[in-house]
């Protein structure tokens, strides 16, 4: 088994009309024995930008310490918010800079500007290679069934609900046909006023 | 080949770790203590690779009796796990990383019990109960079948008792004994049950 | 050398910090040297951390230098631990590399005095004041600066309660390392934040040596904690508030003075009096 699903994950974000999204399963296992089903992978940077990792948890929880840290230097120094596009850039230096040694994750960045109030999503590899995207973008280990999904699934110019609506049954019926992930999912949805967090109950099996 | 096992309840956590020290097809002791305390009120029960374990646990619990005699006060539970997670986790990335899998179980004043999963790659959880090691397979599907919240002294020390008796009948390798420790408001104490 | 850091930290601008029920008070006096400069709204306060703030005194290039150490260890300390960083260890941290300047020729200490105002959950609000030489304390109520004297008197007499009030004690001086919380119980008055916010205001419109203080010349900010999340808080007071503060300030003293004048000017009138009944009653009893 890879290391990349040692833990098993699956994560997704989305563009909609003035508001971004990311959904990701809350289930922590090892080796396929589940640990947890309250397990914390995306992480609220700050107003404006939140990041999803999946991959091996351990480097979440390193890398997620490690972001804390510099977003709040950046901010006490700079006397304002990291805006998505410098922090999706810090995330790619920082696991860049692993290159020959890497960090076992694969993030999935999404935000909103706040100087143009224009959503913001991308994601990277596991060393750093930052991929931006107009619609969506999936992580985790079961990639493939996210992207059937989201291409399904994915309509240009979605309110906040119907954002929801759509990133939740993405996710879930991903995850349903994935033996690494599910047992549970959260979707962060942030608009540039407010942030709407729920949890979804999903198959335990 | 070692077990560690451990539940929370509505004012106390319980662990219980197997006292077997064996190598190869050889045991060597039967009454060999796998936990350290980390402070009056925080326990740590560890088991990995033999060397490992110890050094790795005494090196924990010295660094966090440290900071309690520097700063004149002592490490939440949940602060402590933290340490030992980065500890683990920057041993992870070194040249002779340490293999132990820990479970930290502790009672702070504000939080009520808490009980913390922490395996050898450095991935902490905060978990309601429990396990480590090959017994983990059976033991786990006790406690999720059996497990409250909120469980009394009495119905926890069963349902624990329930489990240790699984891992005894269920699995090839004999662990006739387990050390129970109980840690509460009053701190860590080791109990019989 | 460390004298030398001393010195000029004794011509900075004042500076006093106030612990209250309901939060910590940082107070100083800006000195805007040519209207020409730029001005920021805190010159001299800085945050360190969601729940530690600091006031500078003294050479301003050495204290950012000590501010970005401060903030990095805090960000440390939570890198690792997950929780925010004690504020007496993040003071004493500070202090540790300040002392390193003082024990080897060839270095200069850093020139800088710092008023630091925190909150943990351990204890509470707390003050600390730390000097070149890596000394510190906690303190109820403190000051650095010019006029420090002045003003700790000052301190002194609003805070002392029925036993002296060790937190405000002059004789403790600004280096002792008193290892105390700032909120441990003692004697002194438990001022509310509104009463410290005032009280540091007319402290500071004392020791400014200028006829007309303004808000231009003060920068205030507190700590408090919020009321429905129970997180700590930092908020510079803005321009508006300065101003009303300063003239309710200064209304109330100009009050105290006509009161007093009229108050000399009764007794001056009363003591006429009893002179001239006196002078009358000699006579009549030389008369006798």
């Amino acid at each position: 088994m890879s290391i990349m699903s040692y833990n098993g994950s699956a994560m997704l974000a989305m563009v909609g009309r003035d508001c971004v999204a990311i959904a990701s399963d809350t289930q922590l296992s090892a080796n396929g024995q589940m640990i947890s089903t309250d397990f914390q992978r995306v992480h609220m940077v700050n107003n404006n930008v939140m990041i999803g990792m999946s991959g091996l948890a351990t480097d979440v929880q390193t890398l997620w310490a490690d972001f804390r840290a510099r977003t709040k230097m950046y901010k006490l120094r700079e006397e304002r918010d990291i805006s998505p596009r410098a922090f999706a850039h810090m995330v790619s230096s920082a696991l860049y800079q692993r290159r020959f040694g890497p960090y076992f994750i694969e993030p999935v960045i999404a935000g909103i500007d706040p100087d143009t109030k224009k959503p913001y999503v991308c994601s990277t590899d596991i060393i750093g290679c930052i991929e931006k995207s107009p619609n969506f973008v999936v992580a985790g280990t079961c990639t493939e069934n996210l992207y059937g999904m989201c291409e399904t699934l994915f309509r240009p110019d979605m309110d906040a609900d119907d954002l929801f609506e759509t990133v939740a049954q993405a996710l879930v019926n991903a995850f349903d046909r994935d033996a690494y992930s599910g047992q549970g999912a959260i979707v962060h949805i942030l608009t540039p006023t407010e942030l709407i967090t729920r949890t979804i109950k999903t198959r335990t099996d | 080949m070692e077990t560690l096992i451990s539940l929370t309840g509505k004012d106390y956590v319980l662990t219980a770790s197997d006292m077997t020290a064996a190598r190869s097809i050889l045991v060597f002791k039967v009454n060999e203590d796998k936990t350290r305390d980390l402070s009056p009120h925080i326990t740590m029960a560890f088991c990995g690779e033999s060397g490992d374990t110890v050094q790795f646990a005494e090196f924990i619990q010295k660094n966090i009796r440290l900071y309690a005699i520097r700063n004149n006060f002592e490490l939440s539970p949940k602060a402590a796990a933290n340490y030992v997670r980065t500890q683990l986790a920057e041993s992870l990335r070194s040249r002779s990383p340490y293999a132990v899998n820990v479970l930290i179980a502790g009672f702070d004043e504000h939080e009520g019990p808490e009980l913390y999963w922490l395996d050898y790659l450095g991935t902490l959880c905060k978990i309601p109960f429990g396990a480590h090691g090959f017994a983990s397979n059976f033991v786990l599907s006790t406690l999720d079948n059996a497990y409250l919240p909120d469980m009394d002294l009495e119905q926890g020390i069963a349902l624990l008792k329930s489990a240790i008796k699984v891992v005894q009948q269920r699995m090839l390798i004999s662990q006739p004994n387990f050390q129970i420790k109980l840690v509460n408001k009053d701190g860590v104490s080791v109990i019989d049950i | 050398m460390v004298e030398y850091a001393l010195e000029a930290i004794s011509h900075a601008g004042t500076s006093l910090g106030i612990v209250s029920k309901e939060g910590v008070v940082l107070a100083a006096e800006r000195r805007v040297s040519s209207k020409l400069l730029e001005t920021r709204d805190l010159e001299k306060t800085y945050v360190l951390d969601d729940h530690v703030a600091v006031c500078v005194a003294g050479i301003v290039s050495d204290a950012n230098t000590l501010v970005h150490y401060a903030r990095s260890v805090a960000q440390n300390f939570e890198a690792t631990f997950s929780e925010p960083m004690p504020v007496e260890q993040l003071v004493t941290r500070v202090a540790d590399l300040k002392q390193g300047y003082t024990q080897f020729g060839g270095l200069r200490p850093y020139g800088v005095s710092m008023l630091y105002a925190g909150w943990d959950r351990n204890n509470g609000y707390q003050l600390y004041v730390s000097d070149p030489a890596g000394n510190f304390g906690a303190w109820r109520a403190t000051c650095v600066g010019a006029n420090a004297q002045t003003a700790q008197s000052m301190l002194k007499t609003h805070l002392a309660g029925p036993s002296g009030g060790s937190g405000a004690d002059g004789a403790d001086g600004p280096g002792a390392d008193t290892h105390t919380s700032a909120t441990s119980q003692d004697d002194a008055i438990e001022l509310t934040l509104e009463d410290a916010i005032n009280l540091s205001v007319k402290i500071l419109c004392k020791t400014i040596e200028s006829s007309n203080v303004t808000s231009e010349k003060l920068e205030i900010a507190v700590l408090t904690l919020h009321p429905v999340s129970k997180k700590p808080v930092f908020r510079a007071l803005t321009r508006e508030e300065l101003d009303i503060l300063i003239a309710r300030i200064m209304a109330a003293e100009a009050a105290e003075k006509a009161a007093a004048e009229a108050e000399k000017a009764q007794q001056a009138a009363r003591a006429a009096s009893e002179a001239a009944a006196a002078i009358r009653a000699n006579a009549s009893g030389s008369g006798n």
